[in-house]
């Protein structure tokens, strides 16, 4: 199956914080106690019962003193996604054939790594420490409808579909590239920015943790190698010299 | 004891050695099956939540035993003489059969570095582990989590590759040596060509 993605706009975002609603009635999430920081954007950080949210941010422009930016926030489902590499249990954090990132509390061991080596740290963890996050509603698009974000925003600026479609459609209406096309393998939720993406507060080069990269590429072989390597060692040594036999043995 | 044998591992210091090897084994064995999600291992562990209570329980046990050792190990083995520096050179006489090695402490040349070292790896192996496991309330806890996750698995090769070495001179390469760690003594004629200088002080 080809590849599925989110498309966020955030110049079209009004704002109205239905994704978050959808998201919660659809995965069956309770509402937070949260507080009145002193802006719209709220609550102020995804929660274990939050997995999307819409960031307020203020930014000077060049012509107004104010350019208010909304931008829809989840799990990026990148494709070389650093929870995976570093996930210690199999089956917990996988791949749906949409190439939605999906897990399976049941077999998730809340160890939190995943946490760490997210490049937009995103994954939290419910009451019994399991990971809790954006699941891109594998449960929906597996049965070919649409995450509850996507399917509930009124102003398009989340859409959902084929991912190279919307690469080639957003090409069209003049992208040249979107965020998160080519980055870690290319995310699954794509940003049609008009700015830099600091200005949306994202990071310009998103990557997984270089220490997890080596770890996965270097430190984990050399572990059965290295073991195999000074058994096999000894063994040589064995029948190269023989042991120490003292002199009375001879 | 016999007149000809002379002890060299108390009763605690064999129980505890056997305490830290058993216990590593197991945390070695987990820790294989969660790099490379092993799932063959459930039939012992049952799952993997249960192999990871497993492998940080017995954490515990691995830290206290490993710290234990510091009472009677770390103070020969931080006695580095010249005879020490000429065993290195030697090779430790594994070379060659003609090789003569300088007297040496209750530990050799070669087991003290080998206890520094791992002494050094199992320090940072376990509070690596401790802090991926308890998560302290740091402000920066998910670089923290990651460096930690990065040493620990630097000390988890450094042992793996080590042990192999530390049992095959401990039995094969060095017949006798084993009984040590069973019965605690040695005979005194075995005792002085590897310890000299400890028989010598021990007479």
């Amino acid at each position: 199956m080809l590849r599925k993605a989110l498309l966020i706009s955030p110049e079209i975002c009004i704002g109205c914080r239905g994704c978050q609603i959808a998201c919660k009635e659809w995965n069956n999430l309770p509402a937070d106690e949260t507080k009145n920081e002193g802006t719209l954007e709220n609550p102020s950080d995804l929660t274990p019962n939050l997995y999307n949210k819409v960031r307020f941010i203020e930014v000077p422009s060049e012509t107004t003193p104010l350019r208010w930016l909304f931008v829809s926030q989840r799990c990026m489902h990148c494709d070389d996604a650093g929870c995976i590499t570093i996930c210690p249990a199999p089956g917990a954090l996988f791949k749906t054939k949409e190439g939605a990132v999906a897990y399976d509390k049941d077999k998730c061991i809340g160890c939190k790594l995943c946490a760490s080596a997210c490049p937009f740290n995103i994954p939290r963890f419910d009451k019994n420490d399991k990971i809790s996050k954006c699941h891109l509603c594998s449960d929906r698009i597996s049965e070919g409808l649409s995450p509850a974000c996507a399917k509930t925003c009124p102003t398009g600026a989340i859409r959902y579909g084929q991912r190279d479609e919307i690469i080639s459609n957003s090409q069209k209406e003049g992208y040249e590239k979107l965020y998160g096309q080519a980055d870690l393998g290319g995310l699954g939720v794509l940003y049609a920015f008009k700015d830099a993406p600091k200005i949306y507060g994202m990071d310009e080069q998103p990557a997984v943790p270089e220490t997890v990269l080596l770890w996965h590429n270097v430190l984990k072989p050399l572990s059965y190698l290295g073991l195999g390597g000074a058994v096999a060692a000894s063994l040589l040594h064995y029948i190269a010299f023989k042991p120490k036999k003292d002199e009375e043995d001879k | 004891m016999s007149n000809n044998m002379i002890r060299k591992a108390s009763a605690f210091e064999i129980l505890n050695h056997w305490v830290l090897a058993l216990s590593f084994f197991v945390l070695m064995i987990s820790g294989f099956g969660f790099l490379f999600h092993l799932e063959g291992l459930n039939s012992v562990f049952g799952s993997f939540n249960q192999m990871k209570a497993v492998h940080n329980y017995i954490g515990i046990v691995f830290t206290v035993s490993l710290l234990l050792t510091v009472f009677y190990y770390l103070p020969v083995s931080l006695k580095f003489s010249g005879d020490d520096i000429t065993w290195f050179l030697k090779g430790g006489g594994y070379f060659s059969k003609k090789t003569e090695t300088p007297p040496q402490d209750k530990l050799n040349a070669g087991q003290k570095l080998y206890y520094i070292f791992i002494l050094i790896a199992g320090i940072a192996i376990a509070a690596t582990g401790f802090i991926m496991w308890l998560r302290p309330p740091l402000a920066d806890i998910r670089k923290w989590i990651l460096i930690s996750h990065f040493l620990h698995n630097i000390s988890f090769d450094f042992m793996v590759i080590a042990m192999p070495f530390h049992v095959y001179l401990a039995t094969l390469a060095n017949p006798g040596t084993l009984r040590i760690m069973v019965y605690g003594t040695v005979p005194i004629e075995w005792a002085k060509k590897r310890h000299g200088k400890w028989v010598k002080r021990a007479e």
